[in-house]
């Protein structure tokens, strides 16, 4: 079998350099290789971008190109051309972040065999192609995954669809007149349906985390509300038990940076697994309040006067698919997910779940999930280096809907806040999180460190990205864009970066005004 | 007042089914296609005031439905609930992509199907925002 000639590209500018290493190839049998010479990273790029090159040859010094700028550029113009970098004695820490940049080997120049190089570039090269298989490979499981999620989810709920939608149908007497007996087992059917299907939700829910698509997106919310909300979901439970379920919120309790979401099902999770393990006649109680060890957190506490939890029991509680096993007194439990989904969720928000019991005592869930705070988010985009001109503009996005004066949909709400996510350079621009809780009021505020031309490129850039869309026509939705800059906050050297970012949250929240930012009573 | 007509996208003859039997009782008028290419003719043919749209059709997926109702003048000004019975991430989110104005997971809740569609056909005592996130279990 005869080998390909393999096409090298070697960008190198120092003549003497480049002249050694051709000798190098010329050593060779002239069908093995084809050597193509740049000086510039831009003729490079150019011809990179043409294909057919087999392996890149990078030195990292270039007229227009330094240090891992080179590697970037090489990789953004042939992502799947393998690369080795070329550096100095003493760049090696360079090389090394031009490994983790991708490229496949590093060369130090004056230490190059020449019989070592042809050698290195087809390890290079063989490296690379095992790496896109193994990715590969990892992506069709992932996908394989993916599409037998979806095929058990349709084929589950299909047929139990069906038994819903029928026994509904009878149940509602749409089907002729029932008497009270049928009807008190066509309740009994109907409760097994809402039982399968949220064990088919659990099922899914932690399938999906596997593969990754689980989503939880950090806002600024409202624990009370997702309390509140659970405590609604399960009256009905609770009342058929007759258990006492009472929650006092805190009037100073602050605003989490969690996904309310997520929160809703946390608590759905514990305050159900409450209600299901406390005797008929029994109380829970859920409180919540700033965490007692670390104030950046806030701590919910789910109480049950139920029959409680061996220490032994407790250690495994959150572990996939454990059940504390019983006397058959609380009936069917389910598939033992929901704590596990719910530790997996409070994690996923940075945040921790655990429980203290002894049985016969009750028992208490506590999680904590970070507090919202403006220094916290706006931190990474003011580590970017100013540059002269810049400043802090904030951009306010006010969406309204035309119709009736009727209150925006979330579904228009979530699909606005991805369109404007787009629309932002990931280091500089920081889209701030729904400032009023519970409002479907669309007021969006974007932080962008900038200048003049660059806030009204966003703005264009903005309008143009939600106007562009479906949903947000001019008949339905009137869009409204605008800017301004904070005052300029002096930045000298002695002052602390917790200072200054401290100085420009307080300058932001005077911006948008301060009632925002605060629990609604 | 005359009936609102509905136009129900369902390959399943039991969906269809239960779902004329709840419309009927309901006073709407119902009618049905079984497949992606039946839909968009159905959709031209009756001009529904409403289209429930399952996502696995034979003949055209349903978000090639939707596609098509979306691109064309006419067809794109009426209203399409998705209900489905594939996971929630993603088909949620290219569902209101779209242009559907609600997806709904099945089996779903009677009531809220009802207060769904009397939403999106703007009829009083609609007051209930589409809201959907965990609350499509049945209750």
């Amino acid at each position: 079998m005869t080998e390909k000639a393999l096409h090298v590209l070697l960008v190198e500018d120092n003549a003497g350099d480049a002249r050694l290493l051709r000798e190098m190839f010329s050593k060779e049998k002239v069908e093995s290789f084809h050597l193509t010479h740049y000086l510039r990273m831009s003729d490079a790029e150019t011809h990179l971008a043409k294909g057919g090159v087999d392996i890149v040859l990078l030195d990292m010094g270039l007229p227009d190109a330094h240090g891992i700028e080179t590697v970037r550029r090489a990789r953004a113009a042939a992502p799947n051309v393998p690369m080795i970098v070329l550096t100095g004695l003493e760049d090696e820490a360079l090389a090394a972040e031009a490994m983790k940049e991708g490229a496949q080997d590093y060369l130090i120049k004056g230490q190059i065999e020449s019989r070592a190089l042809p050698r290195a570039l087809r390890h290079a090269i063989e490296r690379h192609r095992m790496q896109v298989e193994t990715d590969l490979v990892r992506i069709l499981q992932l996908q394989l995954k993916d599409e037998f999620l979806s095929h058990v989810s349709h084929e589950l709920r299909s047929p139990l669809t069906s038994i819903y939608s029928f026994s509904s149908i009878i149940a509602d007497g749409l089907a002729g007149q029932t008497s009270p007996q049928q009807d008190e087992y066509l309740q009994i059917i109907l409760k097994n349906v809402s039982q399968l299907q949220a064990m088919i939700e659990d099922l899914i829910m932690v399938m999906q985390a596997q593969t990754g698509k689980l989503s939880v997106e950090l806002l600024q919310t409202s624990v009370a509300d997702a309390i509140v909300y659970a405590v609604d979901t399960l009256r009905r439970a609770a009342a058929a038990k007759d258990i006492t379920v009472t929650f006092r919120p805190s009037k100073t309790l602050r605003l989490a940076y969690a996904d309310p979401t997520r929160l809703r099902q946390i608590l759905t999770i514990l305050l159900d697994n409450a209600i299901k393990f406390t005797p008929t006649g029994g109380a829970v109680h859920i409180g919540a309040q700033s965490f007692e060890d670390d104030p950046t957190f806030l701590r919910v506490e789910v109480s049950d006067t139920g029959r409680g939890i061996s220490s032994k029991a407790a250690e495994r509680i959150f572990d996939r698919l454990y059940q504390v096993s019983d006397n058959g007194e609380a009936g069917r439990n389910g598939l033992g997910l929901g704590l596990y989904i719910a530790q997996d969720l409070v994690a996923r928000q940075g945040g921790r779940i655990w429980v203290r019991s002894e049985l016969q005592q009750g028992s208490h869930f506590s999680f904590i999930v970070p507090v919202f705070s403006l220094e916290g988010l706006i931190a990474p985009i003011l580590a970017h280096e100013q540059k002269p001109g810049e400043a802090i503009a904030v951009l306010s996005v006010e969406i309204t809907s035309r119709v009736n004066s009727q209150a925006v949909p979330s579904e228009i709400l979530s699909l606005a806040r991805s369109l404007l996510q787009q629309c932002l350079r990931p280091d500089t621009d920081l889209l701030l999180p729904n400032l009023n809780a519970a409002s479907e009021h669309m007021l969006f505020y974007v932080i962008a460190y900038t200048q003049q031309q660059g806030a009204e490129v966003i703005e264009r850039r903005i309008l143009s990205q939600l106007r562009r869309n479906g949903q947000l026509q001019p008949a339905d939705f009137t869009i409204a864009v605008s800017h301004s800059f904070l005052d300029p906050i002096s930045r000298d050297a002695n002052e602390s970066m917790k200072t200054f970012i401290g100085q420009v949250a307080a300058g932001i929240q005077d911006h948008i005004g301060k009632q925002s930012f605060q629990e609604r009573s | 007042m005359s009936q609102k007509k509905i136009l129900i996208v369902d390959d399943d003859p039991e969906v269809r089914l239960s779902l004329h039997v709840r419309l009927k009782v309901n006073n709407y008028d119902v009618v049905f296609a079984g497949d992606g290419v039946a839909s968009i003719a159905e959709a031209r043919k009756h001009m529904p005031d409403l289209i429930i749209l399952d996502l696995g059709l034979p003949a055209g997926d349903g978000f090639s439905v939707l596609e098509r109702l979306k691109a064309n003048v006419i067809l794109s000004m009426i209203p399409v609930i998705v209900v489905s019975g594939r996971v929630r991430i993603p088909n949620r989110e290219w569902a209101l992509k779209a242009g559907a104005i609600a997806f709904l997971q099945k089996p779903v809740d009677n009531a809220r199907l009802l207060s769904v569609i009397r939403h999106a056909l703007g009829e009083k005592g609609s007051s209930e925002p589409v809201v959907y996130e965990l609350g499509d279990t049945v209750n």
